[in-house]
């Protein structure tokens, strides 16, 4: 027998904390990522209970309204910047290498490094609620001159600029990450055009990142040297201009709501082949709409300026028309690709369906108050709130509940419970649209966001208390699914490669994989490599 | 020329014509800039890929290739622990609570990350 010296010997992995804190591979990162984001979407999952419990009456007095906007500053800023965007960073940290047969990311200390400094970016945005004058209460958006020092006088609103700037840096250095590990470390055969459609969508929202964050963390430091420093960036006593900051945000805002979606369009383009029995539909007509929607929402910024007069309404109301036009491409390629296949509704196919349900309302209300018209009445009102929880509620929440319960067993070598699942699935299928469908005619009355009351008579009262029902739904729902998580923790059954008879490489390894991934790999001639194994 | 390099080049295009589409509608120089420097960082990424990946000759991007011919290639160091991006990230934190509470704090963070910073290259190595 020949005795050949293996390249390197692999240090026996380290269960304990220590190990955990100082681990550089991908899918723990990725793990960690994913708890992170869900401790925190349980928090400001939280804080809108809190909202909602408030608004259940009209005139409540169940918390001051400083309180309240403190209460819907972190519930925003806590969603966007530590929930739905890094929930994706974590799934295509734990997805990417072992979906193009990579050992480990491009930069294994640099991804750890972002990790751990996401954490600490969202602990210091919520450390402002500790300082005496409460966390920032500016809303998601900060808008000058509310986050100037002159009215948000608190040390809450620097330590939220502290924080969302290092959350800000930290996608950046994860983006980078991903666009290098797709370009340089695929496997011999994966050729960028049989990547699976999840990890085309990470390089597009990695190259919105590079386009849109720097802008975002530019703003904040002007916002920061405007406070402290004597700067008038936003003032306009001095000649500056809170319109600016309007421009600099939203610069950044647009584009993040894509990258916010476009992975969750990725996931659900790798759950619904796999619970159709089909190839997907148009892979590459997938691959160049998620393209096509990056390049045109970096020209849509000022759809969220329209009633301030300063911008070109036309320009930004066709770029943001035009926008449907590739999101439609995807949504037909969806329905195609479940057209005629034999469809078997397990738990992550009903989360995906659900998705399509609850993305089409949103998607839609986006396409009437892309329309100047309308947006003069729709904004800042309750509709533009139905609106953008329906994209990002109805859409990014239930393909982040597609992609927890079907890449569970891979991460844990557990399958969730089926049957708790479909009950998760209903409670809040229900829950949400029980909360959020009144919130169009919320809007459409005329009641204005971000505000702790409204009028006592009419109908906004009764709306409002379904809304409020419909949340503590929701709550069931989540109640439920970590219910699910604990109980098959213990008693779940261990799980094959396998076990939904799916398409890409991460179903050729173990469950969950071991820590250099692949033990072998199977020939790779098309994105179906599993598939084609079979 | 690779599916990346490409993707540069068309997002700097594109950030080029739509810099000055809007430009030519709307005489507003905030988003002008804003999309011409966009341009300029893609144009700078595709210059760069441009330079660097003339020899480039990746076996993921041959079609035929099998996991075979991938073996023994060199792809990079596989660090399996380090305690430093803990150490990193906690250093940057630092630095920005500092600014905020106390100028003392943010310097003697500001030294730490350098510190750090420089054991990142000795770990390299
Ligand atoms: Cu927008």
């Amino acid at each position: 027998m020949s005795a050949a010296a293996p390249a390197f010997v692999e240090a026996p992995p380290r269960n304990d904390l220590l190990g955990w804190l100082t681990t550089t591979d991908h899918k723990r990162i990725g793990i960690l990522y994913l708890m992170t984001s869900l401790g925190y979407f349980g928090v400001a999952g939280l804080l809108s209970l809190a909202i909602r419990t408030q608004l259940a009456r009209p005139n409540n007095t169940f918390v001051t309204p400083h309180e309240y906007a403190q209460l819907f500053t972190l519930h925003g800023t806590a969603m966007i910047f530590l929930f739905v965007a890094p929930f994706a960073l974590g799934l295509a940290n734990f997805l990417i290498p072992l979906q193009i047969g990579a050992a480990d990311m491009a930069f294994p200390r640099l991804n750890a490094t972002s990790y751990w400094m996401f954490l600490f970016g969202g602990l210091v945005i919520f450390l402002g609620a500790a300082t005496n004058e409460g966390a920032a209460a500016s809303g998601w958006s900060a808008y000058p001159p509310l986050s100037e020092i002159k009215i948000s006088t608190g040390l809450g609103q620097d330590l939220w600029i502290v924080g969302v700037f290092l959350v800000s840096v930290a996608t950046i250095l994860t983006s980078i990450n991903f666009v290098t590990t797709v370009f340089i470390y695929r496997a011999p055969g994966m050729t960028m055009w049989r990547i699976p459609i999840f990890t085309w969508e990470m390089v597009a929202t990695s190259l919105l990142v590079f386009m849109a964050f720097p802008s975002l963390a530019a703003t904040l430091l002007l916002l920061f040297v405007d406070r402290h420093l004597g700067g008038h960036a936003f003032d306009p006593a001095y000649g500056g201009s809170p319109v600016l900051w309007q421009h600099l945000f939203w610069f950044f805002g647009h584009p993040e709501v894509y990258v916010m979606i476009l992975p969750y369009f990725g996931v659900i383009s790798e759950i619904i082949p796999v619970f159709s029995r089909k190839p997907i539909f148009g892979y590459t007509g997938l691959v160049l709409a998620a393209f096509a929607i990056a390049g045109l929402s970096m020209g849509v910024w000022a759809h969220h300026m329209f009633t301030t007069g300063f911008v070109n309404n036309p320009f930004f109301s066709f770029v943001s028309f035009l926008i449907a036009v590739p999101t439609g491409v995807k949504f037909f390629n969806w329905i195609a690709t479940m057209w005629r296949g034999s469809i078997s509704f397990e738990t992550p196919m009903l989360f995906a369906i659900g998705f399509l349900l609850n993305f089409l309302i949103g998607g839609i209300t986006g396409v009437m108050i892309s329309s100047p018209p309308i947006d003069y009445q729709a904004h800042d009102s309750y509709f533009v709130v139905a609106h953008f929880h329906y994209v990002l509620g109805g859409g990014s929440l239930f393909a982040i509940f597609a992609a927890l319960f079907f890449w569970w067993p891979k991460m844990f070598g557990r399958k969730l419970d089926e049957s708790l699942g479909r009950w998760c699935f209903a409670l809040l299928f229900v829950g949400f649209n029980v909360t959020f469908l009144p919130m169009h005619a919320m809007g459409i009355l005329g009641m204005p966001r971000r505000v702790d009351s409204y009028a006592a008579s009419g109908p906004l009262p009764a709306l409002n208390l379904i809304a409020t029902c419909g949340s503590y739904v929701m709550l069931a729902g989540v109640l439920l699914f970590v219910y699910n998580a604990v109980v098959t923790a213990r008693a779940g059954r261990p799980v094959s490669n396998d076990p939904w008879g799916a398409n890409s490489l991460e179903w050729w390894t173990s469950s969950p994989p071991p820590e250099h991934n692949f033990d072998s790999l199977p020939p790779i001639r098309s994105e179906r490599p599993v598939y084609d194994a079979r | 020329m690779t599916i990346g390099l490409r993707l540069f080049i068309s997002s700097a295009t594109f950030a080029i014509g739509i810099a000055l589409a809007y430009w030519f509608t709307s005489r507003e120089i905030v988003g002008t800039f804003m999309l011409g420097f966009m341009a300029f960082a893609l144009g700078f990424v595709a210059t760069y890929m441009i330079v660097a990946e003339r020899e480039a000759n990746l076996i993921g991007d041959e079609r035929e290739a099998t996991i075979e011919d991938g073996a023994g290639e060199l792809v990079g160091t596989y660090t399996i622990r380090s305690p430093l991006p803990l150490a990193a990230a906690a250093a940057v934190t630092a630095i920005g609570i500092g600014i905020v509470v106390s100028p003392t704090i943010a310097i003697l963070a500001l030294l730490a990350t350098i510190a750090i910073g420089g054991l990142f290259i000795v770990q390299s190595r």
